[in-house]
């Protein structure tokens, strides 16, 4: 019993996640469900950061170390902000209680996949996390390109999720246990080499890292802004979780996994920064640049243990900003023009959404900057000099495309009063990842003390 | 507790921006009242450091307080003569632009709040002696001149404002790698305890190209400078006041303080480099400015060319060098900024800047003519007046050291050019009769008057009485000196 309660954030959620389904009905209002759902993530995030750090739960199936306590934390946090947007809007012209639901449980798969200390485990929470992602990109059941979207991301995100049950098959048969702990002698042989690509091919997808990412702009593109910001952001705070704890199951010890890590990085950076310049769409523009900074993560995650750490963190400092402005897209429009003259609508939003922009460029004191700062600095204590010459190169890129939506934001001409239907829940959202964007890279050591994370 | 000067003194604007910003449009005149007294008080509070500053002291009104110890980052603030005078500038010319730009209409909030952060910025980079937060100050500079430049500038003035961001955007991220090998290498990101490290020669070379590439956008070294004329024609005046006054002392500071200190050996080895480049920035600057028909434009390429007797006094390595280095410095941000002031005055009133088009200045309106003489004199380095200080020693200093006689000869040569085409302009705009566009217009108001005279008494108080300048500047020149010999 007392295990349990170790998993109470996640209950909690998954609690909000079956309420959601009915909250409509009961209560009679049209968005109950993220009212009820908020409050009770933002108190997931408290009691996870309150349990902090366990050593092996169930048997050794779960384990909360430092980096699955953080990203408990991150993931909740952000699922709160994004309810908290929803509850104010819902989830455009639908319905919101399934979304809302949907999300949750999302959310959940996610957590649990942080702490998975067993491949089994791994897999169900993986797709756990990846699953209802399905059916929120292709929320809007009348639009056909979104359900064109949707079923792409579908077959492509099943197929790589049974390209990785094939590979963990093989770590199992070379290991003959699923256990983490047991993992460190799968890479000797063709078959274990095999078998860690398979699994790299898996997280790979999930976090939209080429040459597994051509599904994301499509898939994006057709659906609905809401959905993007979450299905682009807070699964991958989890699959980068996972990807840095197999790296070090699989004793990252430079052998196959850093090559293949390396391969991807290079690619990811180079795919995404470059196909993200010529975007109009803001969903397109930032799933590209969604990959890039996935090529970013895998070059941490590449560079032993402090990178690892540097990894989930960057993947928190992308997640933030990203979130905020795909929520931004849903409100005002997503092609770019239809941000022009934000500034003059909504001056304290533009601002806010300078923050953003910045942090994602990597520019100081926002904690973009601080992800970048710890990241390079593990890579190149790795040695990884020519790789960190060609992320500050793309970053600069990024600032390129970057700075059209700053154009577009303050610089833009637009006659009509936008679309955006406001609200003080969304602005409330967008305070809280603000500050957040801001905090972090300000007040960034009182955050790595109290998870205790060390680069 | 003593009261913490520098942090007053470099946050002070951001509360100040704050302020104006939270005003508004709707009480803009409130807004601008604030920006005004604040900017004042910060300058009051940098000329009472001035006359607490130790000129011997070394580092002082030192604060250090541990920032994010998990990768040894430090909120560590000090000043010595170099970061003081440069200091004093960017507090100066904030003023000025502020007094400068009183009658800005559109968007005030902005536009005052935005000269604000800029001075965060500018402030904070000479007085941070910590790698990182020297960093964010370096970058925080970037943001409000992107949008100076994008919201009150000319024609092109978005492609202008993103490729000046982009370009130091380009440069800063290699100096961050530098930054971070440093780090890796010593442990510290303390640029005060790295100097005279001792770090291994190849590795050095290294590290001082990353930061090369940081410095030498910054200052703009040739051929790295394209930036500077685009950011210039398109930036409003006081925009570019600050970006030729301040913006560019940076670059020229960060070898200064940075590359020197703590990389000497690549110094020496990169000196013959950086001089030759220069020459050809003084060369180029000059040659092109003689081409230029456009007064901005002028006064811009000058700038590429006056940046290259810092680049070359930094390149000597010698004191008399260096001192000529910080002196053209100062005497650049005075003397470009009075020039900008004035093209910008000038435009104001006859609505063009193009030189066949403004002639007969002194006739028609004397004080802004004679101001405009006066300053083109002291751009081309009449003695007496301040340009020539830093010219002079900055030559000096290149003979007395090991760069090739042929770099400075070329150096000298552009001390006539510089000469030539000022007194050209001086000959077509300031002098002859009265054409069209100057035929209607008045003479300078008494705010743009006081706007001017701070900075031609500067003028004629550097130029007449080096040691003003210098008692401040020597000594700390002579320690960046001994730091390198003590590698």
């Amino acid at each position: 019993m007392s295990e349990l309660l170790l998993l109470t954030p996640e209950l909690l959620v998954l609690l909000g996640a079956l309420v959601a389904l009915f909250a409509d009905r009961i209560t009679g209002h049209p968005r109950a469900a993220a009212h009820i759902g908020a409050p009770l993530a933002v108190i997931a995030a408290l009691i996870a950061a309150l349990i902090g750090t366990h050593g092996g739960v169930f048997a050794g199936m779960l384990a909360l170390d430092s980096l699955a306590v953080f990203a408990r934390v991150a993931i909740a946090l952000l699922l709160a902000f994004w309810l908290r947007w929803v509850s104010g809007r819902g989830a455009g012209a639908e319905r919101s209680a399934e979304a809302v639901a949907l999300a949750m449980l999302s959310a959940v798969g996610g957590m649990l996949m942080a702490s998975a200390r067993d491949l089994i485990v791994l897999f169900i929470s993986l797709e756990l996390s990846t699953m209802p992602a399905y059916v929120l990109m292709g929320y809007r059941r009348t639009d056909a390109r979104g359900l064109e979207g949707a079923l792409k991301y579908f077959l492509l995100s099943m197929l790589t999720s049974l390209i990785m049950l094939y590979g963990l098959s093989f770590a199992y048969g070379i290991s003959g246990s699923t256990a983490y702990a047991d993992l460190g002698v799968v890479d000797a042989g063709t078959l274990g080499q095999l078998a860690i690509a398979f699994v790299l091919v898996g997280l790979f997808a999930k976090l939209s890292a080429a040459p597994f990412h051509y599904w994301t702009p499509d898939a994006y593109a057709g659906a609905p802004a809401g959905s993007v910001a979450y299905v682009s952001t807070v699964p991958k705070i989890a699959g980068v979780v996972a990807l840095v704890q197999l790296v070090a199951a699989f004793a990252g010890n430079g052998g196959t996994i850093t090559v293949v890590l390396l391969a991807g990085s290079l690619l990811s950076m180079l795919v995404g920064n470059l196909a993200a310049y010529p975007q109009t769409d803001i969903r397109r523009l930032m799933a590209y640049s969604g990959v890039a900074h996935s090529g970013y993560i895998l070059l941490a995650a590449a560079a032993g243990s402090a990178g690892g750490t540097a990894a989930v963190f960057y993947a928190v400092a992308y997640a933030v900003p990203s979130m905020a402005i795909m929520l931004l897209g849903s409100e005002e429009g997503t092609a770019l023009d239809d941000l022009a003259g934000l500034a003059a609508r909504r001056p304290a939003v533009a601002w806010a959404s300078v923050v953003w922009l910045l942090s994602l460029i990597g520019i100081p004191p926002m904690v973009g900057f601080f992800g970048k700062l710890t990241m390079f600095t593990a890579a190149l204590d790795n040695g990884l000099l020519w790789i960190v010459a060609v992320a500050v190169t793309m970053s600069v890129v990024s600032a390129g495309y970057y700075f059209k939506i700053l154009r577009s934001v303050f610089f833009g001409e637009r006659l009509d009063a936008g679309r955006a239907t406001r609200s003080t829940a969304a602005v409330i959202a967008y305070a809280a990842l603000t500050v957040v964007t801001l905090a972090l890279g300000v007040l960034a050591s009182p955050v790595l003390e109290f998870f205790g994370l060390r680069f | 507790m003593d009261l913490p000067l520098l942090t007053v003194i470099v946050f002070l604007p951001l509360l100040g921006a704050a302020v104006v910003a939270l005003l508004g449009n709707a009480q803009a005149a409130a807004g601008r009242a604030v920006a005004a007294t604040v900017a004042v008080v910060d300058l009051a509070l940098v000329a009472w450091l001035a006359m607490r500053f130790d000129v011997d002291g070394g580092m002082q009104f030192v604060e250090k307080l541990t920032w994010v110890p998990q990768v040894g980052i430090t909120y560590h603030l000090a000043i010595d003569g170099m970061s003081l005078s440069m200091v004093a500038l960017s507090a100066l010319l904030t003023v000025l632009a502020i007094v400068a730009s009183w009658k800005t209409e559109k968007n005030p909030a902005l536009w005052f709040s935005m000269l604000l952060l800029l001075e965060v910025g500018m402030n904070g980079v000479f007085v941070a002696m910590d790698f990182v937060l020297f960093y964010v100050f370096w970058e925080l500079v970037l943001v409000p001149m992107y949008f100076l430049i994008a919201t009150w500038g000319g024609p092109r003035r978005q492609y202008a404002a993103v490729k000046f961001f982009l370009y130091t955007l380009f440069g800063s991220v290699f100096m961050l790698v530098g930054i971070i090998a440093l780090y890796l290498q010593t442990g510290t990101l303390d640029i005060l305890e790295m100097a005279g490290a001792g770090l291994d020669p190849t590795f050095q070379w290294w590290v001082f190209a990353a930061f090369f590439l940081g410095f030498a956008v910054k200052v703009p070294v040739f051929p790295l400078h394209t930036w500077l004329p685009d950011a210039h024609v398109e930036a409003p005046t006081a925009a570019s006041v600050l970006l030729a006054g301040v913006l560019l002392k940076m670059g020229s500071y960060g070898f200064l303080r940075i590359s020197l200190p703590i990389l000497p050996d690549a110094a020496a080895e990169w000196s013959t480099f950086i001089a030759a480049l220069a020459a050809i920035s003084i060369v180029y600057g000059a040659a092109v400015a003689f081409a230029q028909t456009d007064m901005k434009k002028l006064v811009a390429y000058s700038s590429v060319s006056h940046m290259g007797f810092v680049m070359l006094g930094i390149a000597s390595m010698t004191p008399e060098g260096l001192n000529g280095a910080v002196a053209v410095m100062f005497s650049h941000g005075v003397v470009t900024g009075m020039l900008f002031f004035l093209v910008g005055m000038v435009y104001d009133r006859t609505h063009t800047r193009m030189i066949a088009e403004v002639s007969g200045l002194s006739a028609k309106v004397p004080v802004a003519g004679g101001l405009l003489a006066f300053a083109s004199f002291a751009s081309l380095g009449l003695p007496g007046l301040s340009g020539f200080v830093g010219e002079f020693l900055s030559l000096l200093g290149a003979w007395a050291s090991d760069i090739p006689v042929g770099w400075v000869v070329t150096s000298a040569v552009g001390v006539l050019l510089a000469a030539a085409y000022m007194l050209w302009l001086v000959q077509r705009v300031v002098l002859g009769s009265p054409s069209e566009a100057v035929a209607g217009i008045t003479d300078l108001s008494v705010r743009e008057v006081a706007v001017l005279l701070p900075l031609v008494a500067l003028t004629l108080v550097v130029g007449l009485y080096w040691d003003s300048l210098l008692r401040f500047t020597d000594p700390a020149v002579r320690s960046v000196l001994v730091m390198m010999g003590g590698a």
